[in-house]
């Protein structure tokens, strides 16, 4: 156990070589942490049957740790910081987020305390995380004045995967937010206490060349002013690294996105299609 | 006091009649015979011939040497190459020969400097002494007199002026002018690491007489480029085994200062300042001295037009080639392809807001004999542009073919000169 926590957290993968080497003898990265480096990519849209041309950046963080105050405690960290899509074409639009994580806590045995009476300890099948994220900005130019801004939103999720690995996790739990949706008419409040549903699960190849992603998102807002909405949204991400410059992945990436009440300022239903090429410098296992 | 000095001229008195005595009894030594005369020197030192070998240009100390006068070398004034250990030396003249193969008063040309009374003639006459012909710098040749001739020739450093046939045609109106060019400027190179090499012209400038008199001169071009070790670029696979594929990338930057064009189409000109050009430069291969190359070089300039009175912004993209083919720089091969886009100008009649021209050339210079050590070389040139910046004028294109001649000063032997003489490089 603590020879895997070691190996986890200094980043390599046990029974696998993550090193080439040229016919030289210089030594190349083979493995690489989809999770970690700087995103620069580009994508063709399809939504709708208009194309757009997107571009999207960001920077991705990922670090394995023990806990410092649980024995057989693994914190698996995911942060993604300063997110931006931009796409063009006749639908012109923009996302930003500035922060969007999961802080997944992995135990070897998971266990419920009940203190009632004599204390018990039953077996818990869960690992548990707290997905975050903070100042999601949506801008559709095409709409007409107005953005939409979730300010905050914060998920407590169970994993019943339980991985001891940062590669695979599948989290699911309630989640509340709160937006704002400003339009020329006024700006709208509106929060969801912990009446959504939050699924945020990934599966990576050990040596970091396939990842699949899926995020999804279903339940109630409600207006502050009354009213509540349903809403629902989910998207699926493949990556596929082809080749790596300087060391830096370079991958091809597949998304299908679907929303239900909840696109833009007035709440529409979309589906979309997306392929492109990115590249992630520093993003070396 | 007295006393004593009578006995001290006794004492000296007795030693000096003892000293005969002690001659007496010692052997009676002949007298020294004078050193004997060395017997004369008879040796008659043999001029080189053609089929003689040659000083090695090796940096080895060349000795002087007298030797005994010779009808053909009466001053006895030699130059000696010697091998101490196996008691050889090769040995020519000291002064060039005439074309009787006799001596004259000219020090040998370009030959290092003798250092003397290293051979006394004991010394010489211990050695066996072969006739030679001396050392000639790299890209220089000696013959059998002494005499030395270049025959090799760096044409990227030179001043040059010459002078071609250029008639003109164009094609949309099939005109066909009669030209004459005049051509003159200054080529500078030199390399700064064994990796990087500078290139540099000055006042290169075509004159062209005759029908539409026009001219294209440059102040200034400039430009590197090197050979980069490092890899710009690692590519790495993962089907199959991983690998990874090494890009390597050399390079460059390019520059231009003070370009003039004067265009003549029939009864129509337009007059072009490019003030200033910076292109980065890509070699997709060069020879491994820098000197020939084949690249890529694009950026932009930032131009006059003088005819219309306003400044534009004209981004180019140019291929490129310049080959020197044989190892003494006899022949050079050039070709370039160059596309531009005059952005940012005003509007003007009769002409589209955003003109382009397109140049194509490709020549070619062989050294036909040398003046002097100075070359003369053909040039063969073709050329055809293809512009629509000239108002009034259609758009088309021009097509020239030029041949002539190019007398080059300076021209000094390449830096990759060979040491050995022409034919055993």
């Amino acid at each position: 156990m603590v020879a895997l926590a070691l190996a986890l957290l200094l980043g390599t993968v046990p029974g696998l070589s993550c090193t080439g080497r040229t016919e030289a003898g210089e030594r190349f990265p083979t493995c690489f942490d989809p999770g970690t480096g700087w995103v620069l990519g580009t994508q063709l849209r399809v939504q709708d049957d208009a194309e757009a041309l997107a571009l999207r950046t960001g920077f991705l963080v990922r670090s394995a740790r023990s806990s410092g105050s649980k024995a057989d405690s693994l914190w698996f960290d995911s942060h993604r910081l300063l997110m931006t899509e931009a796409w063009g074409g006749e639908r012109k639009g923009l996302t930003f987020t500035a922060y969007d994580g999961l802080l997944r806590r992995h135990v070897e045995e998971g266990s419920l305390l009940v203190t009632i009476g004599r204390p018990r300890r039953i077996p818990f099948p869960f690992d548990v995380a707290l997905a975050a994220r903070a100042a999601h900005l949506e801008r559709r130019v095409w709409e007409g004045p107005g953005w939409t801004l979730e300010t905050g939103r914060v998920g407590l999720l169970l994993d019943p995967l339980r991985t001891n690995t940062e590669g695979a996790w599948l989290a699911v739990g309630p989640a509340a937010s709160h937006a704002l949706r400003h339009a020329p008419d006024g700006t709208q409040n509106e929060v969801s206490p912990f009446t959504s549903l939050l699924l945020d699960a990934g599966w990576e190849t050990r040596d970091g060349r396939w990842a699949l992603r899926a995020t999804g998102l279903a339940g109630w807002s409600f207006d502050f002013d009354g009213g509540s909405h349903f809403r629902a949204r989910g998207e699926v991400a493949l990556e596929h690294v082809v080749l790596a410059v300087n060391d830096a992945p370079v991958l091809v990436r597949l998304t299908a996105t679907g929303i239900k009440n909840d696109a833009g300022l007035f709440r529409r239903d979309e589906g979309m299609l997306g392929a492109g090429l990115a590249v992630r410098p520093f993003g070396e296992r | 006091m007295l006393v004593s000095a009578v006995t001290l001229g006794c004492a000296l008195l007795l030693g000096q009649v003892e000293e005969p005595e002690a001659s007496a009894e010692a052997p009676v030594e002949q007298a020294p015979e004078p050193p004997a005369e060395p017997e004369p020197w008879d040796f008659q030192m043999a001029v080189p011939t053609a089929a003689s070998p040659r000083f090695p240009y090796d940096g080895v100390q060349i000795r002087c040497l007298a030797l005994p006068p010779t009808p053909a070398v009466p001053s006895g004034q030699w130059r000696a190459r010697c091998d101490d250990a196996k008691k050889e030396c090769l040995v020519s003249p000291a002064q060039v020969l005439d074309s009787q193969g006799h001596e004259t008063d000219q020090p040998l040309p370009r030959a290092d400097w003798c250092v003397s009374r290293v051979m006394t003639p004991e010394t010489t006459r211990q050695y066996r002494l072969v006739p030679a012909i001396a050392e000639a710098p790299p890209g220089w040749y000696r013959d059998e007199r002494g005499r030395v001739l270049q025959y090799n020739f760096d044409l990227h450093r030179r001043v040059y002026v010459g002078g071609a046939w250029a008639p003109r045609w164009l094609r949309e109106t099939d005109r066909l002018d009669e030209r004459a060019r005049v051509d003159f400027g200054v080529e500078l190179e030199w390399p700064e690491k064994p990796d990087r090499l500078h290139r540099m012209t000055l006042l290169d400038t075509e004159l062209y007489l005759g029908d539409a008199p026009s001219y294209d001169a440059t102040l200034l071009r400039y430009d590197f480029r090197s050979q980069n070790n490092a890899p710009l670029f690692r590519v790495t696979t993962f089907y199959g085994r991983p690998r990874r594929f090494d890009v390597y990338a050399n390079l460059g930057f390019w520059m231009e200062v003070l370009h003039g064009e004067q265009v003549r189409r029939e009864d129509v000109h337009a007059d072009f300042l490019n003030v200033a050009a910076t292109h980065v430069t890509l070699d997709l291969w060069h020879s491994e001295d820098l000197v020939s190359y084949v690249r890529v070089r694009a950026g932009p300039s930032l131009e006059r037009d003088r005819t219309n009175g306003f400044y534009t912004l004209v981004p180019a993209a140019v291929l490129e080639g310049d080959f020197t083919l044989d190892r003494d720089g006899f022949h050079h091969v050039r070709f370039g392809a160059e596309a531009q886009k005059v952005l940012l100008a005003e509007s003007v009649e009769g002409r589209p807001l955003r003109p382009e021209r397109l140049r194509l050339r490709a020549g070619y210079e062989f050294i036909l004999l040398a003046i002097n050590d100075q070359p003369v070389s053909v040039t063969l040139d073709g050329r055809g542009t293809w512009r629509d910046d000239v108002a009034n004028a259609p758009a088309g294109w021009e097509w020239s073919a030029q041949a002539g001649l190019r007398f080059s000063l300076w021209a000094p032997a390449r830096r990759s000169a060979p040491v050995s003489a022409p034919g055993k490089g």
